[in-house]
C-alpha cells in the first residue's frame, strides 16, 4: 500500500521498528539537530525520530530522519528493510519505466481543516520552527515540496514544478528561498520577473515519502512529478487544489502556505550549512510572502538535517540522482550496467560499463557531465568495468587501485560549470572535471598487463550457497 | 529602584552583525520559556535558549559574524533579470 501521507508513512516506520519516539522533554535546539545528526552516526539501518515534548511548546511535533537510512528508503518504496542499496535502485529504475501515471484528485484534502489569512498569519506560532547548525542565518524550511508554475503556460500540467528549495524564515509571513538557477523554479521566476510580475508559489510541508522523493529528482522541465510519483509508487498520486494559488499539491500535506516570490527583490539570505558539508556562503535572494496558511489539525512539522554527509539527504537524493543519469546514459550507450552517484550529490559518480573499443569509457564519462544534472555536479566519473559492482566501494578502490594509470586514463576538462555551492569551484560556479578511467583497456587501446586477470573459481558459487545455508542453520 | 525586567535595562546587540535594532518575533507557548529575536539589518534570528555561540556578541563564532559591508556585497543568486517588453 503507498502511502498517502506522513502520518501513514510514520506509522509504517514504526511497525517495522524504524521510527524512535522520544518522549522526554528536549530543547528545540541544540537537541532536535544534534539528534538527527546522531542518527547519521550510528549505522546505515538508523531510525526515523519523533518528538513531541519540545520545551516551550504546548502542541508540537517533529519528525526527523524519516527518510536517511536504507532501510527507511526501502519502507518508504514499499520493500522489504533488508533491501540492498543496489536492488533498491534497480527497482527505481523498474518503476520509472510505468511513468506517467496520471494523477488522482481528490478534493477532501485533511489540510482544508484549518486556515489563515493575511497579518493573522503567524509561522512561529503554527510551526515548531528551529535551528539545525551553528553558523546557520535562522530557521530554515529544508524539506518542503514546492509548486510553481510556467507563467506563460500556466494551464500546462506538465510544467508545474515540484521541487525541494531551502527557505529560511525571516519573519511572521516572509521567508528567503533559494531557486538555484539549473533548477525549474528559477526558469518560472525569471519569466515572471521578466514581465515584473510576482511568481505565485504554494509550499507543502509534511509530505508522503515517495513526492519527497520526487521533489529531489531531476526530471526534465516538462515531466511531472506527480506523474512520475505515481509511477514510482505504483498508484496515482493523490492531488487536491490549493485554495489560493489554484495549484495542485499533495493531498496528504500536513501544511500548505501558499503566497507569491515577490519580482525583482532580493534580501540577504543565510549562510546555510548544505549538502556538501560547508556553508553556502550570504547571498542576496529572492523573497516570498506568505498570504494563506492551510494546515491540518494538530500537524507534523517535519525537518531534515544536513551537513557533513553521510546524513539524511544522502540517502534521500542518492538513488533519484541515480536513476535519472542510468536512464539518459543507457538510452545512447546500451553498454552501461549501473551508476552510483550518490556521493553530495553527484558532484562524484561511478560508473560501470562494458566497452565498445579503446576510449569508449572515457566517452561514456564525458557524456555523463552533459546529461542535465551532469552540467551541474558531475564533478569526478570513476568508470570501472561491466564487473564491478559500483555500489561495492571495496571493489571500486580494487579497480582503481589495480586497473588506472594516470598516463592514459586520467581525463581533465577545464573551466566547466558545476553548482556554486561546490566549496572547491572557483570562481563559484566553474571547476575542472575529471574522469578517472579505472577500466580494463580494450583493443586498440594495448596499454597495460591485463591478459590474465585472476577470476572467482567456477565452484565458488555453489560454495557461496553451502557457506550461507550452513550459517543460517546453526 | 524600580523594578525593571533585565531584557529591557540592556540593550541587546546582534550577535552576527552587532547591530542593535533586534526585534521580537516570537514567545513560547509556554510563558517565559523562551523568546526569539530577531536583527532587522542582517535578519540573523535566535533563541534566547540556544547556546551562548549562538546567542551572545561575545561568543559568536568570528568565521560566521558579518559587517554592514559583507551585507552589502552579497552577491544575488539569481540576478534579478532585464524587464522584457512583449
Ligand atoms: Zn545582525
Amino acid at each position: 500500500m503507498p502511502f498517502d501521507d506522513l502520518r501513514s508513512f510514520l506509522d509504517a516506520l514504526d511497525s517495522h521498528g524504524q521510527l524512535l519516539r522520544i518522549t522526554e522533554e528536549v530543547q528545540a535546539e541544540p537537541d532536535l539537530a544534534a539528534a538527527a545528526n546522531a542518527a547519521g552516526r550510528i549505522g546505515e539501518n538508523a531510525p526515523g525520530l519523533y518528538f513531541d515534548n519540545v520545551a516551550g511548546f504546548t502542541d508540537a511535533r517533529v519528525a526527523l530522519n524519516t527518510l536517511g537510512s536504507w532501510a527507511n528508503h526501502a519502507i518508504a518504496m514499499g520493500m522489504d528493510p533488508l533491501t540492498s542499496t543496489k536492488d533498491q535502485v534497480a527497482e527505481f529504475i523498474r518503476r520509472w519505466d510505468d511513468f506517467p501515471v496520471a494523477p488522482e484528485r481528490r478534493e477532501d484534502a485533511p489540510w482544508r481543516e484549518n486556515s489563515v489569512e493575511g497579518d493573522d498569519i503567524n509561522l512561529f506560532d503554527l510551526l515548531p520552527l528551529f535551528r539545525l547548525n551553528d553558523g546557520d542565518a535562522g530557521f530554515y524550511l529544508d524539506k518542503a515540496a514546492v509548486v510553481s508554475r510556467d507563467p506563460d503556460e500556466p494551464e500546462d500540467f506538465d510544467k508545474q514544478n515540484v521541487g525541494i528549495y531551502r527557505m529560511q524564515v525571516k519573519g511572521k509571513r516572509r521567508l528567503g528561498i533559494q531557486p538555484v538557477p539549473v533548477h525549474d523554479v528559477a526558469l518560472h521566476l525569471r519569466m515572471a520577473e521578466e514581465q515584473g510580475e510576482d511568481l505565485p508559489i504554494a509550499i507543502t510541508l509534511g509530505n508522503d515519502p515517495i513526492i519527497t522523493l520526487m521533489a529531489s529528482t531531476p526530471l526534465r522541465y516538462d515531466q511531472s512529478e506527480y506523474e512520475m510519483a505515481g509511477a514510482i509508487r505504483q498508484s496515482p498520486y493523490p492531488v487536491a487544489t490549493a485554495p489560493l494559488t489554484g495549484f495542485d499539491v499533495p493531498w496528504g500535506s500536513e501544511v500548505v502556505l501558499e503566497g507569491v516570490i515577490e519580482g525583482r527583490k532580493r534580501e540577504l539570505e543565510g549562510p546555510f550549512g548544505e549538502f556538501t558539508g560547508h556553508y553556502s556562503g550570504g547571498h542576496s535572494m529572492p523573497v516570498v510572502r506568505i498570504d494563506k496558511v492551510s494546515y491540518r489539525t494538530a500537524p507534523v512539522y517535519e525537518s531534515l538535517y544536513l551537513g557533513m554527509p553521510w546524513t539524511e539527504v544522502d540517502y534521500l537524493i542518492g538513488p533519484a540522482t541515480c536513476v535519472p543519469m542510468y536512464k539518459q546514459l543507457k538510452a545512447d550507450f546500451p553498454e552501461v550496467q549501473a551508476v552510483n552517484a550518490m556521493y553530495t550529490h553527484g558532484l562524484l559518480a561511478i560508473i560501470s560499463t562494458k566497452k565498445r573499443y579503446g576510449g569508449f569509457a572515457k566517452a561514456v564519462g564525458v557524456r555523463a557531465m552533459t546529461t542535465p544534472h551532469g552540467l551541474g555536479y558531475v564533478k569526478m566519473v570513476i568508470m570501472v568495468d561491466e564487473d564491478v559492482d559500483p555500489f561495492n566501494l571495496p571493489q571500486v578502490m580494487w579497480a582503481l587501485s589495480s586497473k588506472f594509470n594516470a598516463a592514459g586514463d586520467l581525463v581533465q576538462l577545464p573551466n566547466m560549470s558545476v553548482v556554486a555551492l561546490d566549496p572547491s569551484s572557483s570562481p563559484a560556479g566553474v571547476s575542472d572535471k575529471v574522469v578517472i578511467d579505472a577500466t580494463t583497456p580494450v583493443i586498440p587501446d594495448d596499454r597495460g598487463h591485463f591478459s590474465q586477470p585472476v577470476r572467482d573459481l567456477p565452484e565458488t558459487p555453489h560454495w557461496v550457497a553451502k557457506l550461507t545455508r550452513m550459517l543460517a542453520a546453526r | 529602584m524600580n523594578a525593571v525586567p533585565e531584557e529591557t535595562e540592556k540593550i541587546m546587540s546582534c550577535p552576527r552583525c552587532e547591530h542593535t535594532g533586534i526585534e521580537q518575533v516570537a514567545a513560547s507557548p509556554v510563558e517565559g520559556v523562551w523568546t526569539v529575536h530577531q536583527c532587522e539589518r542582517c535578519l540573523y534570528t535566535w533563541r534566547s535558549t540556544e547556546p551562548a555561540r549562538r546567542t551572545s556578541p561575545e561568543h559568536y563564532p568570528p568565521e560566521f559574524r558579518m559587517t554592514r559591508a559583507d551585507i552589502d556585497a552579497a552577491p544575488p543568486v539569481p540576478a534579478v533579470p532585464p524587464l522584457v517588453r512583449r
